[in-house]
């Protein structure tokens, strides 16, 4: 591991330490208000859920272009087609769930086959509400990557928060930003950069690299140190562009080390570990590999720490993980040598 | 029940030289492509031939044109009769109708705006267009242009609950310059309308909505045209025009025949009979 890299990590893990009871900062709604103001290409469309997804700011900034769609996710992501076909780079609004799945054929034929400039932003991704199944996006991943010409872009936490409006902005068509509003006020946050379609290396790591986006990438970070109090030297790199993926990065972590684990606050199923699986299958990178996410099952309401212990998205969930697939690469080395 | 007892006793004038014309170019592609949806594109002829002919305003050497009228044919099946309107205004050459459905046609069995210059939406899956549409007229409001944005539905297609949440906003919006027109031909694809899922009192039900809202004979031109023309009906109100049709309208063996929603390989006699009905 670089100095680098390990002092980086650790402003990373700073930002994910509770800060004091100060009013919760909005650094997606102000982003966007501030992209807004620079570029009048910009309008603001939302399903009823102005606090929720931060567009409160954006409707009281800029009120000639924020349109509340009400509770109608598929006409909002038609309107939003309708106005990106007259020049505008509409930004549409709702929980994840609502914003993928409820209006998934609008999205895939208005928006993604003609690929016009609509950024679909979602909050709630995943295991993070009390409010329960209805409330949790943990398919809306694996609907987005199935589309062509969709870009999916998870920032790891409050610190890409902005640059994740950015991302899109330098996207030319449809983007689906897969958000998680900061939980209490972040004191001293250091705004992070983020490219979209580039891994971020936390942590080199020689023995293996753990792959983690959005809320995975603090768990995987701790992960890693329990690792290495076990003298096992974890890498973690931040993959906040799921689509398209950083393939170099994830082929070159597997070449170089032998040993990849993906967490993702999603289903296993057709999220980033999908993708990765995918991609070092098809270069033909032999590598042990293992997936940690939420298991083809439903979840239940609940406070996220306690789901994520229940569902397996936790750093112990990730450190046995590593342990699968490091027994799985020593199987691998010794039927090779066998033969 | 106005609306039911208007479509019982519709007695349509007969069709011009030019409408003939028109439903022969439909004939056409429909031989050359060996398929098509028959009935809902005869049934449309005269509702789009008013809007291309007397209303819409656009440049076919600039279909991008930025001050254009939008014209988003929904019901996407119907895509013929806007081919034909394409190629008789010059978007696309006439010849072009010959390769409907053929491998590499720009011309599929739903229209593309990607590949046909003047389609404005990619459309066929239902009940996406007035959203469209409602999107369109508020860019418009919000540039300050004075495009008008016309929406073409069918009477089936506003089954979907998605044209109801655009209905909804175009009422609060007061999309002035938003038009809502039904192909209401009382036949979707299994059956009349009134049995697989009726839309009575329907002129009730757009005016609920936030509409002006008036029916007219669909393949009446002077009818079409004048409301058509004198869309805003309302101030601050969008507009809803009902326009009562005959589905296959034309080919008297396909009238009102839900069997001729959609052919494929119709035999060389019929195609010379559907072209006798259209001398």
């Amino acid at each position: 591991m670089t100095a680098t890299a390990s002092s980086e990590s650790a402003k990373v893990e700073d930002f994910i330490a509770c800060g004091a009871a100060d009013a919760i900062p909005r650094f997606y709604g102000d982003a966007l208000v501030e992209a807004a103001r620079r570029d009048p290409r910009i309008v603001c469309l939302c399903a009823d859920l102005r606090g929720s997804t931060e567009t409160d700011l954006f409707a009281r900034e800029l009120p000639d272009r924020f349109v509340d769609a009400g509770i109608a996710e598929a006409n909002m992501i038609g309107m939003a087609a309708g106005m990106a076909r007259c020049g505008d780079i509409p930004f549409v609004h709702s929980f994840c769930v609502f914003v993928t799945r409820r209006c998934y054929d609008q999205v895939a034929v208005q928006v993604a086959y003609p690929a016009l400039p609509v950024k679909i932003v979602g909050f709630l991704p995943g295991l993070t509400t009390m409010l329960g199944v209805s409330h949790q996006a943990i398919d809306d991943i694996a609907l987005m990557r199935a589309l062509p010409n969709m870009t999916i872009i998870e920032p790891s936490g409050s610190e890409q928060l902005g640059a994740a409006v950015e991302a899109a902005l330098t996207v030319d068509g449809p983007v689906y930003l897969r958000m998680k509003r900061p939980d209490t006020a972040i004191p001293g946050l250091l705004p992070r950069s983020l490219t979209p379609g580039k891994g971020e290396i936390l942590r080199l790591g020689r023995d293996g690299v753990i792959i983690a986006c959005g809320v995975m990438v603090a768990a995987a970070m701790e992960a890693s140190r329990r690792l290495a109090a076990n003298g096992i030297d974890a890498g973690v790199v931040n993959m906040p562009t799921i689509k398209p993926l950083d393939e170099t990065l994830v082929v070159e972590s597997a070449r170089r080390t032998g040993l990849i684990v993906v967490a993702e606050n999603h289903s296993i199923i057709g999220g980033l570990g999908s993708a990765i699986a995918e991609t070092l299958l098809e270069a033909g990178v032999s590598t042990g590999f293992a997936r940690v996410g939420i298991q083809d099952r439903f979840a239940e309401g609940g406070s996220t720490p306690y789901l994520h212990a229940k569902f397996g998205l936790t750093a112990d969930a990730i450190v046995e993980a590593y342990e699968r697939a490091a027994g799985r690469r020593k199987a691998m080395l010794a039927s090779s040598s066998a033969a | 029940m106005a609306s039911m007892l208007k479509a019982v006793n519709q007695v349509s004038p007969p069709l011009d030289e030019r409408s003939k014309y028109l439903r022969r170019l439909i004939v056409r592609a429909l031989d050359k492509g060996e398929r098509g949806h028959i009935g809902s594109s005869m049934s449309l002829v005269e509702i789009l031939r008013a809007l291309y002919d007397d209303v819409l305003r656009f440049r076919p050497v600039e279909p991008k044109w930025p001050d254009r009228d939008r014209m988003i044919l929904s019901k996407g099946h119907g895509c013929i009769t806007l081919y034909v309107m394409l190629a008789d205004k010059g978007f696309i050459p006439v010849e072009t109708l010959d390769t409907f459905c053929h491998r590499d046609s720009i011309l599929g069995g739903h229209p593309e705006s990607n590949k046909i210059p003047g389609v404005e939406a990619s459309t066929g899956a239902l009940g996406h267009g007035l959203s469209i549409g409602v999107g369109m007229a508020l860019a418009a409001r919000m540039q300050k242009r004075d495009s008008r944005v016309f929406v073409v539905m069918g009477d089936g297609e506003i089954n979907e609950g998605s044209v109801w949440e655009a209905a909804l906003s175009a009422g609060k919006h007061k999309l002035s310059n938003l038009i809502a027109i039904v192909d209401y031909n009382k036949i979707q694809s299994a059956g009349p309308t009134r049995e697989i899922q009726d839309l009575e009192p329907l002129l009730d039900k757009w005016r609920a909505f936030g509409f002006a809202a008036i029916d007219v004979d669909g393949h009446d031109l002077p009818q079409l045209r004048a409301a058509l023309q004198s869309a805003p009906l309302e101030r601050d109100r969008p507009t809803a025009i009902i326009c009562h049709t005959v589905k296959g309208k034309g080919i008297p063996f396909a009238e009102h025949d839900p069997n001729w929603h959609h052919k494929a390989k119709v035999a060389p006699d019929v195609i010379a009979k559907m072209y006798a009905a259209l001398e």
